[in-house]
């Protein structure tokens, strides 16, 4: 077993194992904790694929950003009801049932697929490759991607804003 | 490791988020289980973008994260929101959808 | 020469134009009077014009005045226009002066009418006219029928003029159903004829059975079909029933349906078409019996009536059988001529028996009596009309009958020559009850004080009066040949045919005149006598009884079913589906909870079915 594969089963155990327990704990601050695990372990899955750059955003966004924000409105909201809030679920067999179901039939279709196992090398920097083709061939998209970011927080301030 | 372990592992992932979606009563909890979705649609682009040697799957990567940062934000600003209003966070109680 | 045919076509359009104005001016009809006015102008012309268009046809020349229309294939299908000959254009006068002379009475009659019902009695009187001239002067199958059927629905608007009483109503749904049974048959035979020769035209198809190019095979069907439209319109067994209920109407409207329009129809379709019959002798057969039968049978039911209407109206349902016996045995110009004579002094006997009725305010024989004294010139004319009724010589009607028991005995018909004795017999018998009853009886207890009309009555009356008397005096002192037709074979009866027909008519006048007036006979005995067939003459033969029940439980029945099966099987099923279509628009209305979750686990579920049916497909 070579180090890559060792590397590959460790992280999707801890993904698979933090991603459960996001959707299944029962305290929201501890889900929001496994949903920051989960985040690094696809970090970590990332640098398996070669792509340190998004790693490291992974890490400052998701892990950073996300998580920071999401225990804010956790904190705010508990603070206006006044009282932990408990996480519920409902329809849990069913929604068990058709999400494995689902799972396994997307895992039959990527089986049954003629998808390579060969990595393709990459010559050069990576995280200047993306840069570059950020820059220049998805120029476009990038700026609408900024004026979207705008909107968004613009609107969340908006939501926001104290009660007139 | 062959791309189908990347694909399934992500595909795994987004059951999982899928799951909580559908189960979860909380309106933030529910906000965790997309956040996982999205994060295995970007271990798929980074998979395959990896295994054909084009960096643009990459390069969606990062939109996609930018675009999940924002959805974040402003869900939560939505969640908040929706409190302020409703009283509740429990998304079972938010039905004016229905016909 | 077309300009002879002008003048028919203009007595026929002063009445369309007497309708439209009167119709469609609404304000002016509002106004009642001048409305009269105004429709009885165009009378007087259409009769002035009328008159001009016999004079000049009475030659035996004949002017066609046609337009096409329908245009088929590149030819016509059928034309509307005129046909003015000898025999339409007599016909024409006849009908524009009992038209005429009934707009006249009415006037009196119906002064106490409210404006408006006036107004509207007049527009439907000129569509009547206008509507019966062009039956008579049409030159084709196509404008025949359908002035006939707007003959059939102007009798009907007619007849429920007082449309506010049920008894009318009906009678107007009855003369109007009745007719259209029989009109379904001319139809029928119309279109049937038209398959075997090709054409519509009266004169085109003529020719072609003149000379022999008309196929005979399935001809009597034709001939048949045809009839049964005259059975229908002339009042023949056993569609006869609406005649006698056809009196809820006005009087007035009721001598000119019975003189003039509407029951002339079907015998003057016949003589019209006597050359088409005369090539299926079964048909004819047939009709001369139907014709005697009914004629027969109205005249008993006749005796037993109590309402004078009514004896008038079973009295020309049996001259329309007597008619209708002389087509039948082949000589239709004697039907046709007793049917202009019979027009005349019908007109006179109903206008007459109005005029009583609006003395006496009632209908019923009992109510009269010495009316003589009390209404000397009604007395007179109403004389005048029963003794041309009764065929007394000198009198109108005398000549026509006498045209046809000749004829029908020269048609070696003996049977219904011997009916139509009995039936002279009972004419007279039954007309000179109601003289007897009305005018010479023992009063009755009077509220009113009868008198003779107004001038607008009185007028028209005398006209027809002289008119019935004059003609049979003319025919009488000039010889018997007939002004009109073809010069057919005339039909002279041997020489004792003529005091047997008078000696019948007298035996009538002279039983009545001991019945019912001398008392030596008691009508009561009388009555005892022929019990049952009293009985079953006062049930009319129980003819509407078969009807009501035809209709009641065939009819009924039939609809009932159907409309069990509408409501319960159709509405049922369409009921259940509805009900269906909500209970489950209710079921799936749940699934719409609202939750976007749900939305979510269901877009879930149909990508797990998708990708079931792609793997497993």
């Amino acid at each position: 077993m070579t180090g890559e594969a060792l590397g590959f089963y460790c992280l999707s155990a801890v993904l698979v194992g933090s991603a459960l327990a996001v959707v299944l704990t029962k305290n929201l601050f501890h889900a929001v904790l496994w949903l920051a695990l989960a985040l690094t372990g696809t970090a970590g899955i990332f640098l398996l694929l070669d792509a340190e750059f998004l790693a490291a955003v992974q890490l400052l966004l998701y892990a950073g950003g996300i998580v920071t924000v999401v225990v804010f409105a956790i904190v705010v909201t508990e603070r206006l009801v006044g009282e932990r809030i408990s996480q519920t679920s409902r329809h849990i067999a069913s929604g068990a049932a058709v999400s494995i179901v689902l799972a396994g039939l997307v895992v039959k279709a990527i089986m049954a697929g003629p998808l390579t196992s060969i990595r393709t090398p990459m010559t050069g920097d990576v995280t200047a490759l993306i840069g570059e083709t950020v820059l220049t061939r998805f120029v476009l998209p990038f700026e609408l991607l900024a004026l979207v970011m705008l909107a968004g927080l613009m609107g969340a301030i908006y939501f926001a804003r104290p009660e007139d | 490791m062959g791309l189908q372990a990347y694909l399934t592992l992500a595909a795994i992932v987004f059951c999982i988020g899928l799951f909580g979606v559908i189960t979860r009563r909380n309106t933030i909890s529910i906000l965790l289980g997309i956040e996982l979705m999205l994060n295995s649609v970007n271990i798929n682009l980074v998979a395959f973008s990896r295994f054909s040697g084009d960096v643009t799957g990459m390069v969606f990567a990062v939109f996609t994260i930018c675009i999940t940062v924002t959805e974040a934000a402003l869900g939560l600003a939505i969640v908040i929101l929706l409190f302020r209003v409703r009283r509740t966070v429990t998304a079972d109680q938010l039905d004016l959808l229905k016909g | 020469m077309t300009g002879d045919g002008m003048f028919a076509l203009a007595a026929l359009l002063l009445h369309a134009l007497g309708f439209l104005v009167v119709a469609l001016v609404v304000p002016l009809r509002r106004l009642g009077r001048p409305a009269a006015y105004f429709s009885i102008l165009c009378a007087v012309g259409s009769l002035a014009s009328a008159l001009i268009a016999w004079q000049r046809h009475i030659g035996g020349t004949a002017s066609r005045l046609v337009w096409a229309w329908l245009p088929a294939d590149g030819q016509t299908l059928t034309s509307v226009g005129v046909l003015a000959d000898a025999e339409s254009t007599i016909m024409l006068t006849l009908v524009a002066l009992v038209a005429c002379l009934v707009q006249v009475y009415s006037l009196g009659y119906l002064s106490d009418e409210p404006p408006a019902a006036l107004g509207r009695y007049y527009a439907y009187q000129s569509l009547f006219a206008f509507s019966m001239m062009g039956l008579v002067l049409a030159p084709n199958f196509v404008q025949l029928f359908i002035c006939w059927e707007l003959v059939g629905l102007c009798s009907y608007l007619l007849i429920g003029f007082y449309y506010q009483k049920p008894e009318a109503a009906r009678a107007a749904v009855k003369a109007f159903w009745i007719t259209k049974a029989g009109d379904v048959g001319l139809l029928i035979g119309i279109v049937l004829l038209w398959h075997q020769s090709g054409t519509f035209d009266l004169l085109e198809m003529q020719g072609l059975v003149e000379s022999g190019a008309l196929p005979l095979a399935g001809l009597s069907l034709i001939t048949f079909c045809i009839y049964l439209g005259a059975v229908g319109k002339s009042a023949q067994f056993p569609l006869h029933v609406w005649l006698p209920d056809a009196m809820e109407g006005p009087t007035p409207v009721s001598a000119l349906i019975h003189a003039a329009t509407m029951v002339t129809a079907g015998v003057y379709l016949l003589f019209r078409t006597e050359w088409l019959f005369a090539l299926t002798p079964d048909v004819l057969a047939l009709v001369a019996w139907v014709g005697a039968g009914t004629a027969l049978l109205a005249a008993i039911l006749a005796c037993a009536q109590d309402d004078i209407k009514r004896v008038l109206a079973y009295s020309t349902v049996s001259q329309l059988g007597y008619m209708m016996t002389a087509i039948g045995a082949g000589f239709a110009t004697a039907g046709f001529f007793h049917l202009l004579t019979h027009g005349v002094f019908k007109a006179l006997l109903f206008l007459g028996a109005g005029a009583i009725i609006h003395a006496v305010h009632s209908n019923n024989l009992p109510d009269m009596g010495g009316l003589a004294r009390r209404m000397p010139q009604t007395a007179i004319i109403f004389l005048i009309g029963t003794l041309s009724l009764a065929g007394i010589p000198l009198f109108g009607g005398f000549l026509s009958k006498e045209e046809i028991l000749g004829a029908v005995w020269a048609g070696g018909m003996t049977g219904p020559f011997v009916i139509l004795l009995v039936v002279a017999f009972l004419t007279a018998f039954y007309m000179f009850r109601v003289v007897f009853l009305a005018f010479f009886a023992t009063p009755a207890a009077h509220d009113t004080h009868p008198h003779d009309p107004p001038m607008a009555m009185a007028l028209p009356l005398w006209i027809l009066a002289v008119l019935s008397f004059g003609i049979g005096l003319y025919f009488t002192v000039a010889g018997p040949a007939l002004p009109f037709g073809p010069a057919e074979a005339a039909a002279h009866g041997p020489a004792w045919l003529m005091p047997v027909a008078v000696g019948s008519a007298v035996g009538g006048i002279l039983l009545a005149w001991l019945t019912y007036q001398r008392r030596i006979i008691d009508a009561g005995a009388l009555a005892a006598a022929f019990g049952p067939l009293r009985t079953a003459a006062q049930k009319r033969f129980w003819i509407d009884d078969v009807f009501e029940a035809a209709y009641g439980v065939v009819l009924l029945g039939f609809s009932r079913a159907i409309g069990w099966f509408d409501r319960y099987l159709i509405d049922g099923v369409l009921n259940v589906v509805s009900a269906w279509t909500l209970t489950s628009g209710d079921d799936l209305r749940t699934m719409q909870t609202g939750r976007v979750q749900d939305y979510v686990y269901g877009v879930a579920v149909g990508l797990m079915i998708l990708l079931l049916w792609v793997q497993l497909a």
